[in-house]
């Protein structure tokens, strides 16, 4: 059985259907990429597995549990954490802070502890914060304010705060974007990196190339609609692809 | 309740709910625009009253003329507001808020100096009954319909066949946007500053000669304002007219039936349910 | 920690100062401090509620059905002061959550139009419900007591003050520091990325929010039996928007900032209170530190060294300190 299920999972804002009747599936330890061309509903769909948006038509069953209609906290309470886009970080907190408080899930203090402890972190949760900050290698940049970092590390960090949450399948949105080839090229062998240390991963990403060097299979959206789906070599050959992304380019144009 | 009553309550809910509609049709721009909301908005309304005091009681000036007077002069105010409080202000919504709320405390404490402690009361200015239905009612509440109701389509019009009007709906929809597409997004958010600000004083006028005028007057209609944006949902024009007649509606009927402080009490209650049952508001817009 | 070592002097100063009042200012001192201490427990108890986000401009509520509660608990049955006004407390408590349940979950504008509300109709309650509350008559309230002895000289409800306020103050920094705090402050930040980390944002919202609401009644409680007398409309959306000046004055950004902000409102609007020259100069001094100080007098200090040492040839841009 799959990680994860969606079956046509179905999104209308007001009359517009923004993802319609997607079968979305994810199996344990693969790597899948999420495409397709700007307002295809990429977003939207990981918004919907995320909990943050509720579907208004379809199931999402992950790890054999129907989790349709979750709240964000329920969902990544299951396992599935999610990153944002755009660099949401804790921005006032230090890169520690920002992985402890990605730990929240796994901790348990009662009011005892939570009024009278004398240290606001327990160790064994401060050893697993420096355990992701260096695998992710921001150990250097520990004490520093997250706002302080540049932009390529605010996104590893947010990759880092995800990992600490511990989860079983990590939905990266847009991971790469606005990086550099170097940059680029760092975070895609850390996100497979990842996968060989056990994480699921669905990513939705724009830079192509990035998609086509590290994912197993790709998913491919248009308008809303399951468009193709297959090996990087399969869908990138695939007619039907082509036309949506040129005919979306020719619309840019 | 007879049915004399109840079509008496049925017209004075409906110019109440005009009044209501006009100060809701503000906030809802400036919220749809802004992301903000005006709390200063029932201050406004007060000074529109207070304008219609001084320039039509006190100094004679035609009402019609100082009703336009007013609008203008508030509509000025509030694009000085945008530009002094609103724009300076890049800390986000919270901070924003907060100063309207100072705002708010700044216009109603001055209000007693400036305009002295004594209740003041503007004399009628459409004189008369009417019989509608078979029921009396006063022809100035009656006005308040007409009035209100064109100033609805005025509003209507801006916003749907002017240029400055495509530029809010523009800003409403996405904000960078309407910048790439050259909207000054600066000035087009001090527009509807003036727009909601005139509205208000609008609103504070049509209602200067039935109520006595006091410097906390706005805090009425400010909170049926936030009521009835709730009721329609925040941003939508449509919901806010339909919502101030329904709140208009019922607030009469409730406050002819049980006195004016319960009617309140019972839209505060009847809010609370609402939000747990639709917290979208009525007419469901995106929350 | 050096910075935590001097704060702790500092305290520790202050406090002793305070437990000096009585003996060296006379009974106005006594009586205006006693009153400041109550501004700090309201203002700081709105701090958990604004740490997540949301603006809350109705507190004033809570102290109300607090003060109410206790008062009327003593008068009518003569229930001890120390019960009354955990009473008091707790039901403001249980209002909050009640009123916090459906609203929390909703964008903060929503819940800030919500407490605005809510403040008018506890007002109108306290006023309409003439059978209990006497209405805008005013209720008189008996003396304060502690395990059986009536505090009746000014001197011993200014002690009983400043331990409510201390009391208060601790709990609520041991909550800050801790890890309840660190979750409330990341939501304030960032909601979204707060929910993805599995945080339940409703719950702690709703937590930060009663915690307040219960403090705000106990400061409702001991106001009513030192003031000795309830006014309705005194508990109006005015003073609800006088805590959330409290915050903003003086900062967000630290613990001490609303504490700061009571204590220097407080006292210099004291020449004006209770007349509009009051409300136009909160409202003014609040105007004026949005624009110029949006971080509030907290960060005056700074921003003063930091004048002294600034020399044009310096091109470090230092982004300025938000809450």
């Amino acid at each position: 059985m799959p990680l994860l299920q969606a079956r046509s999972l179905t999104r209308h804002f007001g009359g517009l259907a923004a993802v319609s009747a997607v079968d979305l599936s994810v199996e344990e330890g693969e790597i899948v990429g999420l495409i397709g061309p700007n307002g295809a509903g990429k977003t939207t769909c990981f918004n919907l597995l995320s909990g943050f948006l509720r579907p208004t038509g379809g199931t999402i069953v992950f790890g054999g549990e129907d989790i349709t209609g979750f709240r964000p906290h329920q969902v990544a309470g299951r396992g599935l954490v999610r990153t944002f886009q755009l660099t949401t970080l804790f921005q006032d907190m230090t890169v520690r802070e920002n992985v402890l408080l990605g730990m929240h899930l796994h901790s348990r203090q009662g009011l005892r502890r939570l009024l009278f402890g004398r240290q606001i972190f327990p160790p064994d949760e401060v050893t697993g914060s420096d355990e992701v900050l260096e695998f992710t290698g921001l150990a250097p940049q520990a004490d520093q304010l997250a706002k302080n970092l540049p932009h390529g590390h605010q996104r590893i960090l947010s990759i880092a705060m995800a990992l600490a949450a511990r989860p079983r399948l990590l939905l990266l949105d847009e991971p790469v974007t606005g990086m550099n080839l170097e940059e680029s090229g760092h975070v895609m062998a850390l996100v497979k990196t990842i996968r060989d240390r056990g994480t699921t991963i669905l990513l939705v990403e724009h830079n192509m190339k990035a998609v086509m060097g590290t994912c197993e299979r790709v998913v491919v959206l248009n308008f809303g609609l399951k468009l193709a789906e297959g090996t990087p070599a399969e869908v990138s050959t695939s007619a039907a692809v082509i036309e949506a992304y040129l005919g979306a380019g020719l619309q840019h144009a | 309740m007879t049915a004399a009553l109840l079509v008496q309550s049925a017209v004075i809910g409906l110019s109440i709910g005009s009044i209501y509609i006009l100060m809701a049709l503000g906030l809802t721009l400036m919220f749809g625009m802004m992301h903000i909301i005006n709390f200063a908005h029932g201050a406004v309304y007060m000074l529109g009253a207070f304008a219609i005091y001084y320039v039509y009681f006190q100094w004679g000036a035609p009402y019609f003329a100082a009703f336009v007077l007013a609008m203008l002069l508030l509509g000025a105010f509030g694009y000085l507001v945008e530009r002094s409080i609103y724009r300076p202000i890049k800390g986000g919504v919270e901070p924003t808020l907060v100063a309207l709320l100072a705002l708010t405390t700044l216009l109603q404490a001055a209000g007693y100096p400036v305009f002295g402690t004594l209740d003041k009361h503007v004399p009628p200015v459409f004189s008369g009954t009417r019989n509608v239905l078979g029921v009396m009612i006063s022809v100035e509440r009656l006005m308040i319909i007409p009035i209100a109701g064109a100033l609805v389509v005025g509003l209507y019009l801006f916003i749907n066949k002017t240029r400055m009007g495509a530029a809010m709906r523009a800003i409403e929809q996405d904000k960078e946007a309407a910048a790439l597409q050259g909207v000054n997004v600066n000035v087009i958010n001090g527009l509807a500053f003036a727009v909601g600000f005139a509205l208000a004083a609008a609103a504070g006028a049509l209602m200067a000669p039935i109520f006595k005028l006091d410097p906390m007057m706005g805090e009425q209609p400010l909170l049926k304002a936030f009521i009835i944006i709730i009721l329609g949902g925040l941003g939508s024009i449509p919901g806010a007219i339909l919502g101030g007649l329904i709140l208009g509606l019922i607030d009469s009927i409730v406050a002819t039936a049980l006195g004016a402080e319960p009617a309140f009490l019972l839209s505060f209650v009847f809010i609370i349910l609402l939000l747990l049952w639709r917290p979208t508001g009525l007419f469901g817009h995106a929350l | 920690m050096p910075s935590n070592a001097r704060a702790a002097t500092v305290f520790v100063a202050v406090v002793a100062l305070l437990i000096a009042l009585p003996f060296v200012g006379g009974d106005y001192y006594i009586y205006l401090f006693a009153l400041v201490f109550i501004n700090v427990i309201l203002a700081a108890s709105l701090r958990p509620s604004l740490t997540c986000g949301q603006l809350n401009i109705g507190h004033s509520a809570f102290m109300c059905i607090g003060a109410y509660t206790s008062a009327l608990l003593a008068k009518n049955l003569g229930v001890p002061f120390e019960v009354s006004l955990l009473c008091g407390a707790l039901l403001a408590a249980v209002v909050g959550l009640a009123i916090g349940y459906p609203s929390l979950r909703l964008r903060g504008v929503y819940f800030a139009m919500v407490t605005v509300a809510f403040v008018e109709a506890i007002r109108l309650i306290a006023s309409i419900w003439v059978p209990l509350t006497r209405g805008n008559a005013g209720l008189s309230v008996p003396k304060p007591s502690l395990l059986g002895m009536s505090l009746a000289t000014r001197t011993s409800q200014y002690y009983l003050a400043l331990v409510l306020m201390l009391i208060v103050l601790v709990i609520l920094y041991k909550l800050e520091r801790s890890r309840l705090g660190l979750v409330w402050k990341s939501i304030g930040m960032a909601e979204n990325l707060a929910q993805s980390l599995g945080v339940d944002i409703a719950n702690h919202k709703l937590l930060a929010f009663t915690l307040g609401c219960f403090f705000a009644g106990v400061a409702g409680a001991f106001y009513a039996h030192f003031i000795r007398f309830l006014f309705p409309p005194e508990f109006g959306f005015l003073l609800a928007t006088n805590i959330l000046v409290y915050n903003f004055v003086g900062g967000r950004g630290h613990f001490a900032g609303p504490v700061v902000g009571a204590v220097f409102l407080s006292l210099l609007s004291e020449p004006f209170r209770g007349s509009p020259y009051e409300t136009i100069f909160f409202s003014i001094v609040m105007l004026l530190t949005i624009l110029f100080l949006p971080g509030g007098l907290i960060t005056l200090p700074g921003k003063l060294a930091g004048l002294r040492r600034w020399r044009p040839t310096s091109g470090t841009y230092a982004p300025p300190a938000s809450a």
